[in-house]
């Protein structure tokens, strides 16, 4: 991991591509949820109540999905941001040393207009920085929260696949790894982000 | 970063910024120059991001920071100009003077506030409180799109990468011996500058102005009759070449 201090703008884009992974295992979710409708239809009677659970596998696929994009937009704005930041952290930082190696300069004082100019740029920056960080991170506890369902929606599913007759027992016991399993990486996805964004705060 | 003073008159002065003793060893040493008139600054060549902090702070114990409204860059390259995005910040109103051709290169070093005015390939001039700046064109020697600053009353060149030694951080400010000095000059030119004939076109465009000094981007100045020495070199040379170059 980056330091954090100086290198935020890589924690940025570091979370970015997290997230982007996110939404790919995402857009299984949704394949395993159209997958298991198949199978269910397949087994007919004796899989009644495992349909109902396909809807919410694929709810929650789409949930994810769009709260995935929506994070990764939130996240590229904010590389954005924090690329400009850099810049105007930069600008501050060089203007400081002049004033230290200049302090004797009978014009050193022309500069302060535009030194001033730099400084409210930069407050306004960091401002937006912050909305940004608290989005992105309230959007992470969101979709954190939504994966909870998940292991739910697992376990409901292994107890109705019990019932589905040996035929369909695997395939089902199968969709319902596979809804845990992904559940779960997005989940570490996002832990991994939220004490990148941590760290940003 | 030391400064010096190559010439003073009624309407106008030329300073030269080098010899930088803070600037970080790998880095290529380089000349900044600027020219002062009444209301007005011209700030040549600026330098490379490294080195923005030890410049603005010897520009700003010559001029206020609002008399710097214009700047001009030779060429596109890093130890010319990438300190764009500083200047940006700090002379928002200025203009940067540089070649059409490098326009939307030179953007990339960052530059929101600054007006580009592009020069054309045949040169344009620029006239600061009566004081008349022509920019000369000195394509591929060694950038594609590449100009000098002559100043006629001054009789100064402002020549860029032509005319460049590799030298000590401090070496003296005036080329004193100018056989002993080839061998420093040699290999610059030969390998970073690509055509002869693009050479022997600018020699020939140049033996025509008044010149008392010619001031490169690194190494010495070169005064009085080290100039014309100068050409003679450099017309002899044979340049683009990659080997045999000690
Ligand atoms: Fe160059
Ligand atoms: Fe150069």
């Amino acid at each position: 991991m980056s330091d954090p201090t100086t290198n935020y703008f890589v924690s940025v884009a570091e979370i970015a591509a997290k997230l982007d992974q996110a939404t790919h295992i995402a857009q299984q979710l949704s394949l395993t949820a159209s997958n298991a409708r198949a199978v269910a239809l397949r087994a007919g009677e004796r899989a009644a109540g495992f349909r109902p659970l396909t809807d919410f596998i694929d709810r929650l696929a789409e949930i994810t999905i769009s709260s995935s994009k929506k994070i990764n937009l939130l996240a590229s704005t904010l590389s954005r941001t924090s690329a400009d930041k850099v810049r105007a952290d930069n600008a501050i930082e060089h203007f400081h040393d002049v004033y230290v190696r200049a302090k004797d300069s009978p014009f050193i004082h022309s500069l302060d207009a535009q030194f001033d100019l730099c400084e409210a740029a930069q407050q306004k920056l960091n401002t937006k920085y912050r909305r940004q960080i608290d989005q992105l991170s309230d959007e992470l506890s969101m979709l954190s929260n939504e994966l909870r369902n998940a292991v739910i929606l697992a376990t409901l599913s292994r107890v109705e696949a019990s019932q589905a007759g040996v035929q369909y027992q695997e395939a089902l016991i199968n969709v319902a790894n596979n809804v845990e399993g992904a559940a779960g990486k997005i989940k570490n996805h996002i832990h991994y982000s939220q004490q990148m964004v941590s760290t940003l705060e | 970063m030391k400064t010096h003073k190559l010439f003073e008159n009624g309407s106008h002065s030329w300073l030269m910024f080098g010899r930088d003793d803070d600037k970080p060893e790998q880095i290529i040493d380089t000349n900044q120059y600027l020219v002062i008139t009444k209301n007005n600054a011209l700030l040549m060549d600026p330098g490379g991001i490294e080195l923005f902090s030890a410049m603005l702070s010897a520009v700003i114990k010559q001029v206020p920071a609002d008399k710097i409204t214009h700047i001009f860059a030779s060429h596109q390259d890093p130890d010319i100009i990438s300190s764009l995005g500083l200047w940006d910040q700090a002379l928002p109103s200025s203009t940067l003077h540089s070649p059409w051709l490098w326009e939307s290169f030179i953007r990339h070093f960052g530059m929101k506030s600054i007006t580009y005015a592009a020069i054309p390939d045949e040169g344009n001039s620029l006239r600061i409180d009566g004081v008349n700046l022509e920019f000369i064109p000195a394509h591929y020697l060694h950038s594609s799109g590449n100009f000098n600053v002559y100043d006629g009353e001054a009789k100064i060149l402002m020549s860029g990468d032509i005319g460049a030694a590799l030298e000590e951080v401090d070496a003296p400010l005036f080329v004193e011996n100018f056989d002993e000095h080839i061998s420093k000059m040699k290999m610059f030119h030969q390998r970073w500058m690509p055509s002869n004939s693009a050479k022997n076109d600018w020699v020939q465009r140049v033996r025509k102005l008044d010149i008392d000094m010619m001031c490169p981007q690194h190494g010495r100045i070169f005064k009085g009759d080290d100039v014309k020495r100068f050409l003679d070199w450099f017309e002899a040379l044979e340049v683009g070449l990659i080997a045999n170059s000690g």
